[in-house]
């Protein structure tokens, strides 16, 4: 009588059991591990992937045995505080490029949202079949290896020491920097007029600078105003030159019938370090034919930069300023270590550029300006 | 006869507490003690409403009433008010500031290129010691001592309590003092004569195993003042690869880089606005 | 049959208003007469409408005034004038900290403060400015007005008024630029002589 009592409640909870993992997906889960077509192994993979289970995704692999999983887990987690490390694979989209009875080759779109945005990339990723299941061969990940050295750091650093509030009106004091904008030019978009040109830093120290612009109407009032948030370099140091751009979504240029423009600046603090070039920029067009300008950071200091934005300014051939685009990099700027960039260019913007000038602005976690 | 009585009694009345009728000096000189001279008699509330002063006290009409110089430190326009049983009466008048005393002085901008015509623009506010303006002209001396050259004085009368004057930077770089003074009073401020844009920037290149390395002349002005550390150079260069670029900050008179070139490419170099000379180096042998 | 329904309207026979009908009517007038002053009252209250201020910058120099900072000037001087007569009236120096500053400021919180302390108030009724700009310094820092203020003065002890008086008042005026507006930075009154 015990003993029966023992077993019922035994298959009962067995029963209960397999009912909430079948509830929670489990068979769906199970039936995309087992995947049939080369479409459902990426996209069990990227499942996996979107929802962090880094043990489930690798064990997925074809070619688990040539990947470490750490090394993996850093390319798709992000490091070294980058971008990718504050980011969530949001959604990701995919469809078949080729197929044979072993291989075939998967496109797949990811949509990451991070703290700047939504930031797209596209892989096409090798699938093959082992068994009776296809599943993704990940490109090995490139672990950057930096050599121990020493670098000097002896760039000229600028501190500010202002007036303070007890002092009387008419004291010492330090001016505001002196900024100018040296172009403006007013383009006309689909669905919203577009400000770009480029500021300078006139003078001998750092500046921070926002550029707002105000549309006016035919008798002088205003039409809207837009600040140029991050699509501007904030921080200039003495005659540099920053691209910006100010977007006003819903407007048409026939609207308008003029701008007013205003640059603010103040002093800060700032260090002429790091030195980042960028190499290799070209023209080009992505994996999915867009027009993109191309290159490679490379980090000439011996600190890390955590996060990198890209700023391209693109001239015609009257040297004015047609555009202006930017670009979030995903991976940290490790020192010495090129890492490739791509930002976005309208398709009628890359037939009439002839030239173009890349800025990078940065930030770094440990860096005490 | 009753009537008759309350009619002499209000008349009576009336003389003994008669309206009061003040009489402030036109002017006065600001903290200065003055007296209004009042007429008529009994009691009344004094007021004495200034721009930054409320006094209110009892006093007697027909006697002179001291104001102590506490009470009109600021200048503008005061109302003497007095309060008796017969009502109000009120007088204007103005008190003046005193002699000057202290300066506000703006000297700008605090950093100026060399060699500019009217950049520097010096203001300066004469105060008397109560901080009121001094609105009678005065003379305003501005002694100029740049870092190089003889000392000079620009001498200018003020005009409602202003005095203002511009003139040019000089050549050379370096610090100005200006010292505005008035009677006693003297503010000294510095400005700052810094390079102007960059002038003749001429890079060279060397190679090395892996790249090319750039180096400009000893960047200076127009007038042969250095431009100042951490100013930025813009170097770029073109092969076939595409284009590379580095912003690098001078450093001790000279910006450097070193671009991973490994073919024959162009050269080009700029500061700000200036742009500089363009080289061509060879691919490596 | 007649139908049983109250007129509101009585008929010829019936007329001759009866003491409750009188006492309804009268309330009705008394109501909508109340009515109409609130609505009155409200508009006073909420008449923080900015004094007019008409700017004429024909003789200013040496540096030239753009048309928005002429527009901001003209514009802050109005809210300052609103705020400098609701902090005097009020005895409220937190009204001050928006568009005055220096020794405008200083000046005027001393006033506040005596003026607490004397029970003495200062009322302006504003009727508007003529200013008439002859400085901005070459920077553009400091900016030097000569107003001609059309006022109603009224000096109260308590709630009672032992000055009144309507006139043109002449103000000496420095404004400097802050970040987002001009705060006026001196205000003396000046005889009307001055500026001849």
């Amino acid at each position: 009588m015990r003993a029966g009592l023992s077993l019922l409640i035994l298959v009962v909870t067995a029963v209960l059991v397999g009912m909430g993992w079948v509830q929670s997906g489990g068979m769906a889960r199970q039936e995309m591990r087992s995947a049939g077509t080369p479409q459902e192994a990426v996209e069990s993979l990227l499942s996996d992937i979107q929802a962090r289970k880094w043990d489930e995704a690798y064990a997925q692999l074809a070619n688990k045995s040539d990947i470490d999983k750490s090394a993996l887990i850093r390319e798709l987690n992000g490091s070294d505080g980058s971008l990718r490390t504050y980011s969530n694979l949001q959604s990701f989209s995919i469809w078949p490029l080729h197929a044979t009875a072993d291989k075939a080759v998967v496109r797949a779109r990811l949509t990451w949202s991070s703290a700047v945005g939504q930031l797209n990339n596209v892989r096409d990723l090798n699938v093959e079949h082992v068994g009776s299941t296809w599943k993704v061969a990940w490109p090995k990940p490139n672990v950057p290896k930096v050599p121990p050295q020493v670098i000097p750091v002896n760039y000229l650093r600028w501190d500010v020491i202002g007036r303070s509030a007890s002092d009387d009106w008419g004291v010492q004091n330090v001016d505001t920097p002196s900024v100018r904008i040296t172009s403006m030019n007013a383009v006309e978009r689909p669905d919203r007029v577009v400000i770009v040109g480029e500021i300078v830093n006139e003078d001998t120290v750092p500046a921070y600078v926002a550029i707002n612009a105000t549309l006016l109407k035919e008798d002088g009032s205003p039409l809207d105003q837009e600040g140029s948030f991050d699509l501007i370099s904030h921080t200039l140091l003495p005659k540099q030159v920053s691209p910006y751009r100010i977007d006003f979504p819903g407007f048409h240029l026939k609207q308008v019938k003029s701008v007013r423009m205003d640059a603010k600046a103040l002093l800060i603090s700032a260090s002429a370090d790091p030195v980042i070039a960028v190499t290799d920029q070209k023209m080009d067009r992505d994996s999915l034919g867009k027009n993109v300008l191309r290159g490679a950071l490379v980090n000439q200091s011996g600190q890390t930069v955590n996060i990198a934005q890209v700023l391209a300014a693109y001239y015609d051939s009257n040297g004015k300023v047609i555009w202006v685009s930017d670009g979030y990099v995903d991976n940290a700027l490790l020192p010495q270590v090129p890492v490739p960039f791509a930002v976005d260019v309208p398709d009628d913007v890359a037939s009439r550029v002839q030239n173009y000038h890349v800025l990078v602005n940065h930030y770094s976690i440990n860096k005490n300006s | 006869m009753r009537t008759i009585t309350h009619l002499m009694l209000s008349v009576l009345l009336a003389a003994m507490a008669s309206a009061a009728d003040l009489r402030p000096p036109a002017q006065v000189t600001a903290g200065s003690a003055f007296s209004i001279s009042s007429s008529g008699s009994g009691d009344a509330t004094f007021y004495l409403v200034g721009p930054s002063h409320v006094l209110k006290r009892q006093v007697k009409l027909g006697q002179a009433i001291a104001v102590d110089g506490d009470h009109v430190q600021t200048s503008g326009r005061y109302l003497a008010i007095a309060c008796g049983s017969d009502g109000c009466s009120s007088a204007p008048f103005y008190v003046v500031a005193g002699e000057p005393d202290r300066l506000s002085f703006l000297l700008h901008p605090s950093r100026v290129p060399v060699s500019r015509g009217d950049a520097i623009n010096a203001t300066a506010f004469v105060f008397d010691k109560f901080r009121n303006l001094v609105l009678k002209p005065v003379t305003v001396d501005f002694r100029i001592t740049p870092k190089t050259g003889a000392p000079f004085t620009k001498t200018v009368k003020s005009d409602r309590g202003v005095a203002w004057m511009k003139m040019a930077s000089t050549p050379k770089e370096g610090p100005v003092k200006v010292i505005a003074t008035v009677a006693s009073a003297a503010e000294p401020r510095i400005i700052q004569q810094v390079a102007s844009d960059a002038c003749n920037l001429r890079i060279r290149a060397s190679r090395t195993a892996k790249s090319v390395l750039i180096e400009t002349d000893p960047v200076r002005d127009c007038s042969g003042n250095a431009v100042p550390d951490g100013t930025i150079v813009s170097f770029t260069a073109i092969d076939s690869n595409g284009k590379t670029t580095v912003d690098a900050p001078i450093k001790k008179g000279v910006a450097r880089a070193e671009l991973p070139l490994t073919g024959g490419a162009r050269i080009s170099v700029a500061s700000g606005v200036v742009i500089g000379n363009e080289i061509t180096v060879g691919g490596r042998s | 049959m007649r139908n049983h329904f109250v007129s509101l309207f009585p008929s010829h026979a019936e007329r001759g208003p009866s003491p409750s009908r009188r006492r309804v009517v009268f309330l009705t007038v008394l109501l909508l007469l109340a009515g109409l002053c609130s609505l009155g009252v409200i508009r006073v209250v909420h008449a923080d409408s900015l004094p007019q201020v008409h700017l004429n910058a024909d003789s200013i120099g040496p540096r030239p005034i753009e048309e928005l900072t002429g527009h901001n000037v003209t514009r802050d001087y109005a809210n300052a004038w609103r705020d400098l007569a609701q902090a005097l009236e009020k005895d409220q120096p937190d009204l001050l900290n928006a568009y005055f500053t220096g020794f405008a400021k200083d000046a005027l919180l001393k006033k506040i403060s005596e003026q607490k302390k004397t029970g003495v108030h200062t009322r302006y009724v504003d009727h508007g400015h003529q200013l008439k700009a002859f400085f901005y310094a070459p920077d553009g820092g400091e900016m030097q007005l000569l107003d001609k203020a059309q006022m109603e003065e009224q000096i109260l002890d308590g709630d009672k008024v032992i000055h009144r008086e309507n006139s043109t008042q002449q103000y000496l005026v420095l404004m400097t630029p802050g970040a987002d507006r001009w705060f006026v930075r001196s205000l003396e009154p000046v005889p009307a002589s001055f500026g001849q």
